[in-house]
């Protein structure tokens, strides 16, 4: 029998695209239009290299067995990490926040280690936001400020930004002008309209240089972070006349030097425009759901990630209960991963710790993090084997759908987060 | 010993993306994580060719890497996919932040013939404090 899904949203990056078309034959994944190189990877591929089977120290258990060895690594740590979480839906982010209140534990997602020191600057200064349909719809002026989408968010332009045609920029690409900023030359670069090669590590000075131009004030120096002054002050000129501009950013601001000030700087020019005209930013969300875990976790605990509940009520103090400082230095005595894979993205100094401490892992596939587990629970691919919802990288919810069966008859994230929690309720009641 | 310091950053590729949906034990994800980029010239330098190994060192540890020349990455720059590999040499120090500096550290590249890449499986050793 073929079935053919429409209207699929993509669970692998922040861009969410919603209009994939996916032929199940015989409950099997037989082909998917309009997706991406790399979704059409996570489509096609989604059965392979799958974790085989529960296991508890590498021996293989039932679902029960597994969930009571969970709930005591647990239960019992003085110090236990929850970490992941953005690339699953959002009923199994609000579990793993209950579970982390429930131990008395710090729950981390994903974002400190990649947009953290966005939601730093902007949590002090604020952001002008805006949704992808309006840039669409509106967007003249689009720049790509240490963000590669060629690489990272393949549809983007295509879909959202640079190439749509759209009620007030009808002739698509050629009704706007798009910039690339970047320390190295990306295919972004080559396909915009002007490419700044910042020196690495000055993003800064010039997002500076640039807000001074914008407020008209005299540019001295010759150039200014490797670009020249004539380039600087026609870009200012650019900017100022555009209808409607957007800066979108990504890790080549918050994993350099400067981190957190650099997107204070991004924000201090928007602000600056927009004494002259429309302008806005949106940070290019890498995982598909970072930004549901980032809002679940604030509606729940009123932060959105780096919460501790050692005192039994939510702290949060980045740099301290972020997942890296917390295994860097030791302090993390066991952790539960979910949908991410800190074993493989972490510096190797903090993933090291991952070896020497309890960790339960739920995952799809077999990686570095589940290697180093003590207890393997496989779970179904939210997005393709699980219904749920995400949030784009604009704050826009989406619904996933289910279009396959879970692979070997596995559950959800959530649905197996429930069974630790119930098991660990249980612990604590009986001691 | 010849050998050049560079800028080093790292970052996500299209190639990398697809390669851990295949799966991070996969062939696909090796390849697609285990280099490092250079300028052409500063491979000319240390004469190394496409698909040659490399050492990459910083402060905070050393990896064997194939080279990969590339035209966007101005000489004194080299670029690391995302990956096990290029967490060999970042550091865990975050500025209080959270976040490490996974772009723009000081890095000295090597030419390291005869020396094997590692596998996946010989970093995981290496994580549990094997060599």
């Amino acid at each position: 029998m073929m079935t053919v899904y429409t209207d699929v949203v993509c669970p692998f990056c922040g861009c969410l695209c919603d209009d994939l078309e996916v032929t199940v034959e015989d409950g099997e994944i037989a082909g998917v239009k309009n997706a991406c190189a790399v979704s059409r990877s996570k489509f096609m591929n989604h059965g392979e290299n799958r974790i085989e089977t529960t296991t508890v120290d590498g021996k293989a258990v039932d679902y029960e067995e597994a969930v009571k060895a969970a709930a005591k690594i647990l239960a019992t740590a003085r110090r236990p990490l929850v970490y992941g979480l953005s690339s699953t839906e959002c009923v199994a982010i609000g579990k793993a926040v209950e579970l982390a209140e429930l131990v008395g534990g710090v729950v981390d997602n994903t974002s400190s280690v990649c947009h953290g020191p966005t939601i730093l600057a902007l949590q002090q200064v604020g952001e002008s936001k805006t949704t992808l349909g309006e840039v669409k719809n509106r967007a003249d002026l689009i720049v790509f400020w240490g963000s590669n989408p060629t690489e990272a968010h393949l549809r983007h332009i295509i879909r959202y930004s640079a190439m749509p045609k759209g009620m007030y920029t009808p002739e698509g690409r050629k009704s706007r002008y798009v910039v690339a900023v970047d320390v190295r030359e990306t295919r972004m670069a080559r396909v915009a309209d002007e490419f700044l090669k910042v020196e690495p590590g000055k993003d800064f000075e010039l997002l500076l240089v640039l807000r001074a131009a914008v407020r008209g004030a005299e540019v001295q120096a010759d150039q200014v972070a490797g670009i020249s002054k004539e380039q600087i002050k026609a870009l200012a000129g650019r900017m100022k006349a555009a209808k409607m501009g957007i800066i979108f950013f990504g890790l080549g601001l918050t994993q350099s030097d400067g981190r957190h000030m650099n997107i204070d700087a991004a924000v201090g020019l928007v602000t600056e425009l927009n004494h002259h005209t429309k302008f806005l930013l949106t940070p290019m969300r890498g995982h598909y759901n970072v930004a549901g875990a980032n809002t679940v976790t604030t509606w729940q605990t009123g932060y959105p990630y780096a919460v501790d509940f050692a005192r039994g009520y939510p702290r949060y103090n980045p740099g301290e209960y972020t997942s890296v400082d917390l295994l860097a230095k030791g302090e993390a005595d066991a952790a539960l991963i979910i949908a991410s894979d800190p074993g493989a993205t972490f510096p190797a100094d903090a993933a090291k710790r991952l070896a020497k401490i309890p960790v339960v892992t739920l995952d799809q596939k077999v990686t570095p993090t589940t290697m180093l587990s003590k207890v393997v629970i496989p779970v179904a691919t939210a997005g393709v084997e699980a219904e749920g919802t995400a949030y784009r990288m604009d704050g826009v919810p989406l619904r996933l759908k289910k279009v396959v069966e879970p692979h070997g008859g596995i559950r959800s994230d959530a649905e197996v987060l429930e069974m630790i929690i119930e098991r660990v309720r249980a612990l604590k009641e009986g001691s | 010993m010849l050998k050049i310091e560079v800028t080093l950053i790292s970052g996500r590729t299209s190639q990398q993306g697809a390669g851990l949906e295949v799966g991070k034990t996969s062939e696909e994800y090796f390849r697609s994580t285990s280099y490092v980029e250079l300028n052409a010239s500063d491979a000319e330098k240390l004469g190394v060719g496409d698909g040659q190994p490399v050492g990459v060192t910083t402060p905070h540890g050393s990896v064997v890497v194939s080279a990969r020349t590339s035209q966007g990455l101005d000489p004194g720059m080299a670029f690391f996919p995302y990956g096990p590999w290029a967490n060999q040499v970042f550091g865990t120090d975050t500025g209080g932040t959270g976040m490490p500096s996974y772009k723009g550290i000081r890095a000295t590249v090597e030419p390291a013939a005869g020396k094997a890449i590692p596998t996946l499986t010989e970093l995981v050793e290496r994580l549990r404090g094997g060599t």
